[in-house]
């Protein structure tokens, strides 16, 4: 499969300071691809060389094959997007804004905007002026106009910031649609890991302007866990598990037991605590251990 | 890709839809009205306008019979010698403010206010996008950067077009309540090849607007440019005006010192200079001034293009 999206030694100089550190990643139809990292650590600015807002120091990014510094217009063309806040024009209307933005594009009709419109559930208040929108109503005008006219890659930088939580849910779920049904290459930033968790099927960790590494969802969820068991009685579990475990970090918990175990021998765990009669309630593999892996890899909370 | 013709439409959605606009429209329509009854009010008819026209020429011939008469201003002289004697042969009273066609040709002098919101709204165009934030979903379409600012500039010029339609219109409904229309038929003297000739009023109307357009062009350009390379809305307007109002003065003193003040901007706007006047500076003439008007707007555009074409947006 040829890849919707390549970034090849982008770097991207302001003054002296290096900002993009030669940044190499591939986004394929399909996918839900995330940007990760702390305040400053490089998202936007990497969006903005995407999408040819700001000029590359040195480096390529092709999309569909295509240099976005060599035909910008051809290479744009089938990208939608949101850089940071989706700024609107506050004394037009919704629809004036998306009839602004279908202008600029060929083949939008307005069948296409009333579609859209429906789609992020903004029937009712389109009609009035953005001025008198709540952030989650802009961010979702904003997703509009970037799906109007039917990219195949689509860029958000923190769609989720603002909306509640039935609209991040939507907004997550429709994503996930959107690359499986239609496959679209879909690149979402956040800072939040349990946000590129529920969303995305790789990301990428930025720190610094650096690409610290790729991951892919499915295999992180089956590293080293922290599990949280729900057991009675809870005594009679703990000698078990030290008899099999005899190094294991075990923190009894208000709720039940933590242990740190590997994902693949979460089963032969359960089945020795049920052979010996200790009643399973719950077995919980729990994210905090990701966002922790997170911290460690980003070096904690530090802005760049 | 959009065509141009969408984008302006784009354009002319973002002016005429804010309220702004159309309290400019009130204001031309406005001072349009305040200036006839203004004029109406203080207006003193000549008793006899034979004996004012005699007397002007009496004057005329005196200076003319000086020493050291510039030659230029000689010129214009002579021809408003002859024009006068004209009047009185035919019997063509002077075009005063208080009639149909004066109040059309003074209202010209509005142009200046045109050329005051056709600055705000072609400084806003640019860096409005930017304080707004909303450059980056604009610049994000396939439209080339270049074919973007063209569409504003042809917008912000279709603005002042509608408004220096919207003010002859308006000069000429009031000028006909006001001052009413049994003087339409008056022509107008002009001094050609060596005699007077009449010619239709009208066209001279459309004359005294178009050389009054040379200012507002150059400085809605240069306001353009200030916006596009600064992205500050006050700044490009502030400059613009400040130009616009203070830079005839100051080039006008310039031109009494120095000969180089001729390749000034402002020394070749004023091209009335050179129709019924005397140039600035000995020497100058119209295809000159011409040329240096092409200069700078060729100038200012290229500035405007060349950064806004690159520049990085971090808005
Ligand atoms: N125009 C600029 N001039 C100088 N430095 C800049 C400029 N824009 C961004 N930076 C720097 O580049 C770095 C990356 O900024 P960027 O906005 O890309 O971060 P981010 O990952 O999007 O952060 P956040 O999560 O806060 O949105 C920051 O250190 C910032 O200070
Ligand atoms: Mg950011």
């Amino acid at each position: 499969m040829n890849p919707l999206l390549q970034l090849k030694n982008v770097r991207k100089d302001i003054g002296k300071k290096t900002i993009i550190h030669d940044l190499s990643l591939e986004v394929f139809p399909g996918e839900v691809f995330g940007f990760l990292g702390p305040n400053g650590a490089g998202k936007t600015t990497t969006i903005r060389m995407i999408v040819g807002l700001m000029g590359i120091t040195s480096g390529e990014v092709l999309i569909n094959g295509i240099s976005i510094q060599k035909d910008f217009e051809k290479a744009i063309q089938h990208v939608g997007a949101i850089v940071e806040n989706p700024e609107m024009y506050k004394f037009l209307t919704g629809y004036q804004n998306l009839l602004h933005y279908a202008r600029m594009t060929k083949g939008v009709t307005k069948e296409r905007i009333n579609e859209v419109v429906k789609l992020v559930g903004l029937e009712k208040r389109i009609h009035d002026k953005v001025k008198t929108y709540s952030l989650g109503m802009r961010q979702r005008l904003g997703l509009a106009q970037a799906l109007l006219h039917r990219p195949s890659l689509l860029i958000l930088d923190e769609p989720t910031n603002g909306l509640d939580p039935a609209g991040i849910r939507e907004i997550r779920d429709y994503l996930r649609k959107l690359a499986k049904e239609e496959g679209l290459g879909i690149i979402v930033s956040s800072h939040l890991l349990s946000e590129m968790e529920m969303m995305c099927d790789r990301f990428a960790i930025i720190q610094h302007g650096r690409l610290v590494g790729i991951e892919s969802v499915q295999e992180l969820s089956k590293q080293a866990q922290k599990v949280l068991l729900t057991v009675e009685p809870v005594e009679q579990a703990l000698t078990v598990i030290k008899n099999i475990y005899p190094h294991m970090n075990i923190t009894p918990a208000k709720q039940g037991i933590e242990v740190s175990i590997d994902y693949k021998e979460i089963p032969s765990l359960n089945a020795a605590l049920v052979s010996e009669n200790i009643k399973v309630y719950g077995i919980q593999v729990l994210t905090k251990s990701l966002e922790e892996r997170f911290l460690e890899m980003t070096g904690g909370n530090e802005i760049a | 890709m959009p065509s141009i013709l969408s984008l302006i439409q784009n354009e002319n959605m973002k002016i005429y839809r804010r309220i702004g606009t159309w309290f400019m429209i009130g204001l031309l329509a406005l001072s349009t009205l305040a200036g006839a009854l203004i004029i109406k009010a203080t207006y003193k008819e000549p008793k006899n306008w034979k004996a004012e026209v005699a007397s002007e020429i009496k004057e005329m011939e005196a200076q003319l019979s000086e020493e050291k008469v510039p030659k230029m201003y000689k010129n214009h002289l002579e021809q408003q010698l002859k024009i006068n004697e004209y009047r009185l042969e035919h019997n063509i009273k002077p075009v005063a403010s208080n009639t149909f066609w004066g109040y059309l040709v003074d209202s010209a002098d509005i142009i200046a206010l045109i050329t005051l919101f056709t600055i705000i709204v072609a400084a806003g165009s640019v860096a409005s996008e930017f304080s707004w934030g909303t450059i980056k979903l604009l610049l994000i379409r396939p439209a080339s950067r270049t074919k973007i600012l063209l569409s504003k500039y042809i917008a912000a010029l279709l603005f002042a077009l509608c408004m220096l339609l919207l003010l002859f219109v308006f000069s000429a409904v009031i000028a006909a309540v006001v001052f009413g229309i049994e003087n339409i038929r008056e022509p107008y003297l002009a001094y050609q090849n060596g005699t007077v000739v009449e010619k239709n009023m009208l066209l001279y109307v459309m004359q005294v607007y178009a050389l009054n357009c040379v200012d507002l062009v150059m400085m809605t350009t240069f306001a353009f440019m200030i916006s596009a390379v600064f992205r500050n809305h006050s700044l490009a307007i502030g400059l613009a005006t400040f130009a616009l109002f203070v830079g005839p003065q100051i080039t006008a003193l310039l031109a009494m010192k120095f000969d180089w003040a001729k390749y000034l901007l402002f020394a070749n706007t004023n091209l009335a200079q050179y129709i019924d006047g005397t140039p600035l500076v000995e020497g100058m003439t119209m295809p000159f001034s011409m040329m240096m008007l092409l200069v700078y707007f060729v100038i200012f555009n290229a500035l405007t293009w060349f950064i806004f074409r690159k520049r990085d947006i971090a808005a």
